[in-house]
Formats: C-alpha cells, sequence, structure tokens
C-alpha cells in the first residue's frame, strides 16, 4: 500500500509525478486522497470507460463543488474565490448534457481538423520569427522566447485582436494561468486576469455583433445571438480560448522538447526525418510527459469502481499522466519512443469532452519539433536544475533554457 | 436519386466525441465502448454526412461513393 504521506503537491511529486502516481496505478487504482477529500484515478482503461461516461461524471466542478479551494488559499481572498467559481461556472467545458451539445455545437465547427490546418502556414511563420529572433544569441528560454509567445500568438490572431493589443492580451494571459497553481495568494492575479479579459473582450463583442467577421469571438457572439450563450457566457469562453490554448500549448512544446533533449538518441532518429516522424513524434510528446496531469469531475451520482464506491458529489480526478504510462495500453511504457504507433493516449482526454482545440495543439506541436530539428540540430538544455509549477492539473517546466553551436 | 454512400468508422481513432451522433443521428450511433457505427448510411443525406465527417475532431470517419469507391471524405 502507499505509506508515504499521500500529498499530491510535495516537491518530489511536482518534479516527477510518474512513480508516485504509477505506484498509485498499480496498488491501489481507484483511490481515496484524505488529505485533499478526493478520487485519483490512474488507470488507462478507468480513464477511457469514465471520459465516455459523462452522464456519471459532472463536468459542473465548479458550479457543483461547496467545497473550498485546494490547495488552501488566503482567507480573506475567500470573495475573490467566490468571484473565479462563478466565472469559471460559465466556461462550456463547465456544462453536462443537454446544454453542453447546443454550446460545444457553436464552437466545434471552427476547430475541424480541416479549419485547423488552414492555421498551419500561419503557425510556421510564427515559428519561424520567434526562432529568427533567438538565432544570433546562441540560446534561449525554450519557455519564455517560443512556447509562451507562440500561443498567444496564434490565439490572438483568431480572436480578431490588433497587433498593438497583444502585449495587454499576453500579461491578461498570464494572470489567468493562477487558475491551475498552487500558491495560497493566487486569487488576486487570477481574477484581475479574468476581469482584464472581461473589459477588454466587451467592447470587441459588441463590435461583432454588428460587423461579424471569421474570427472566434464572432463565432461567440453568433451563439449569443441565437440565445445559447449569454453575454458574461460569451466572455468568459473567450477568456477559456486563451487559458485552455495557452498553459497546454506551453507545456506539449516544453515538455516535448526537453523529451527530446533527453533522448538524444530519439533527437537523432528525429533529424534524419522531421517531416516524416513530427506527426507521430508529437503523438509521443504528448502520451510521455503530457500536458495536462489531471482533470476533475464532479459524481453526478453513486457509482461502482473496482470495489469501491464513489458518493454522488464527491470529487474525482483522473490522473493522465499515470494512464499514459500504463503498461496494459503501451508496450514499454516508460520509453520515449517517436515512432510508436498506435498511441491510444488520453492527453486530449476523450469522449464528448475531448479537448476542442486538439489539433491546433498538434499543428503548433509539428512545427515547433520540425523547425527546432531543422534550425538547431545541436540543440541541448544547458541546466539539469529544472523546475515545475507546485500545479495539479499542468505539468509546467518555470523555463527551459537551451542553446546550440 | 440520390447516390449511395459506404460510410465506416475508424475504431482505433474514435475518441466518442460523439458529434456525428447529434448531427446526423439516424447514421451514426454510439455502441457499448461508446465509440461511434455508422448504423444506416442512407440514413439522412450526402450533405448532412459529409457535415458529420467533418465534424469529427480525430477525422475517424470515411466516406465513399459505394457504387465506384470514389473517396468523398477527408
Amino acid at each position: 500500500m502507499v505509506t508515504r504521506p499521500d500529498d499530491m503537491f510535495t516537491a518530489d511529486v511536482i518534479a516527477d509525478p510518474y512513480p508516485y502516481y504509477g505506484r498509485l496505478r498499480e496498488e491501489d487504482p481507484v483511490h481515496w486522497n484524505e488529505l485533499y477529500d478526493l478520487w485519483v484515478i490512474t488507470r488507462h482503461d478507468d480513464v477511457v470507460w469514465m471520459t465516455r461516461h459523462h452522464e456519471l461524471f459532472s463536468n459542473a466542478v465548479f458550479r457543483n463543488d461547496p467545497r473550498p479551494a485546494y490547495p488552501a488559499i488566503d482567507e480573506s481572498d475567500l470573495g475573490l474565490y467566490e468571484y473565479v467559481r462563478n466565472y469559471q461556472a460559465d466556461q462550456f467545458i463547465q456544462h453536462d448534457r443537454p446544454e453542453h451539445l447546443e454550446m460545444r455545437k457553436i464552437v466545434h465547427t471552427y476547430f475541424t481538423p480541416r479549419a485547423m490546418e488552414t492555421w498551419r502556414p500561419f503557425v510556421q511563420k510564427a515559428v519561424g520569427e520567434l526562432l529568427d529572433a533567438a538565432e544570433a544569441n546562441g540560446h534561449m528560454d525554450v519557455m519564455r522566447d517560443l512556447a509562451t509567445p507562440l500561443p498567444v500568438l496564434v490565439i490572438a490572431q483568431m480572436m480578431g485582436v490588433p497587433a498593438v493589443d497583444r502585449p495587454h492580451v499576453r500579461k491578461l494571459a498570464e494572470k489567468l494561468l493562477y487558475i491551475g497553481r498552487g500558491e495560497h495568494d493566487r486569487m488576486k492575479p487570477l481574477t484581475e486576469g479574468m476581469q482584464g479579459m472581461i473589459d477588454y473582450v466587451s467592447p470587441l463583442v459588441d463590435e461583432r455583433l454588428v460587423n461579424p467577421g471569421d474570427d472566434f469571438i464572432s463565432v461567440l457572439a453568433t451563439g449569443e445571438k441565437k440565445g445559447v450563450f449569454t453575454r458574461h457566457q460569451v466572455l468568459v469562453n473567450t477568456s477559456l480560448l486563451l487559458l485552455a490554448g495557452h498553459e497546454t500549448t506551453i507545456n506539449l512544446l516544453c515538455n516535448g522538447t526537453l523529451a527530446f533533449m533527453r533522448h538524444p538518441e530519439q533527437w537523432a532518429l528525429f533529424k534524419g526525418d522531421p517531416e516524416g516522424l513530427a506527426q507521430r513524434a508529437t503523438e509521443e510528446c504528448l502520451r510521455y510527459d503530457a500536458p495536462v496531469k489531471s482533470i476533475q469531475r464532479i459524481a453526478a451520482q453513486d457509482v461502482d469502481m473496482r470495489g469501491k464506491v464513489l458518493r454522488k458529489d464527491d470529487r474525482i480526478r483522473w490522473f493522465i499522466s499515470a494512464a499514459n504510462r500504463d503498461p496494459n495500453a503501451f508496450a514499454d511504457p516508460e520509453r520515449f519512443d517517436i515512432t510508436r504507433d498506435p498511441n491510444p493516449h488520453v492527453a486530449f482526454g476523450s469522449g464528448v469532452h475531448h479537448c476542442l482545440g486538439a489539433t491546433l495543439a498538434r499543428v503548433e506541436g509539428q512545427e515547433v519539433f520540425k523547425a527546432l530539428a531543422e534550425r538547431f540540430p545541436s540543440l541541448h538544455v544547458q541546466t539539469e536544475a529544472l523546475e515545475y509549477q507546485p500545479s495539479i492539473t499542468f505539468r509546467s517546466l518555470k523555463s527551459l533554457p537551451v542553446a546550440w553551436s | 436519386m440520390a447516390r449511395s454512400l459506404r460510410v465506416r468508422v475508424d475504431h482505433q481513432r474514435c475518441v466518442g466525441n460523439a458529434m456525428c451522433e447529434a448531427l446526423a443521428p439516424a447514421v451514426f450511433r454510439l455502441n457499448a465502448n461508446r465509440q461511434s457505427e455508422a448504423i444506416n448510411p442512407a440514413g439522412d443525406t450526402e450533405e448532412k454526412i459529409l457535415e458529420a465527417a467533418e465534424n469529427c475532431p480525430v477525422s475517424a470517419i470515411l466516406v465513399e461513393d459505394a457504387q465506384t469507391g470514389a473517396r468523398l471524405f477527408p
């Protein structure tokens, strides 16, 4: 049994979550965590089953979970937490069917694989420009110089944000990232980011209602016209695009780059045929060190799982990081193998809530890894002392300094 | 008369997003594993079936002309 302190936020679990969640998967795959009052699910087949049974596991987490924030926040910030709850609750992903389906239909068409493929040239150009800016230095922080600006450039373009406003949007995006952190005083920057988004996006929505374009805010404004979204929901879901498409992509790009650097033989293999291998290699990056570690649900009813009873309204977190290394689903799961196929990882979840931006994330990952291999074949990490954000949701490096000659 | 179609769902890819079922419920239905099956390729118009295929987030739906075998999607 698990004997050590059952704390998912200790320094060693944050630094390397795989041994801790891997042991849970082998010893107690449906595990009750006393400390945080939640179920921890770690097997691949269980995660797939749960994601495909959305009617049993509610996504309306912020609306339905009356328990306090975790890790704990400053008592003086409880009012701010209420603001955060009300804000988050209006995201379309924080809804169950039937409302979720009507909301998703509005935004889904914008993100089809074919539509996202048309963004590839824009992504290639943006990657090229970011690497041009770094090239002469001989070194960069992948986090600061590539992985953070790239998704904001793409999302700002999707939102139809004028170039002059991009630094402001980027600042707001960085405040929104506090949603996944563990600091006790995180509510203040987070609510500043949320309110800042509302203030910034509201006039854009007014304008798109009169003059709709082919941008994402216009898509949401259409939803308001049709009565599917309230104005607050339009604003919150614009933030959601910025949040969900930002941190996750950063993590894919940084964690993937680091995986290549730590496996020189795979990097050498990739450099031999970046174009041909980019697709499978990106899938393996998504599996091996997934951008999102875990996802939360609330039990919609009592559910039996592996001899245990998850009670209605219990908190549940399934761990993508553990499921993606389940030996029952993957041969040699601890091995980083960029030719792995098939690769049924659950980095984007599955079922009706499968990640809306999955194809865009794939395009960004493929283009970044290709460009790095082609332009900086001698790429290497400059330090072994890498740190991760203290988040239970995101697998986020704090920085990733690399160099080339 | 409309041409007849062959519609298949690749279960290596299908993640049970169920958008096809929402768009063309007479054509697609989730099975016990919550993956989509093409139960009746004549259940809706060609336009609607192609819309469902296009909206599959993992491009798991294959549509062909049943007579000629010509690929219509993807």
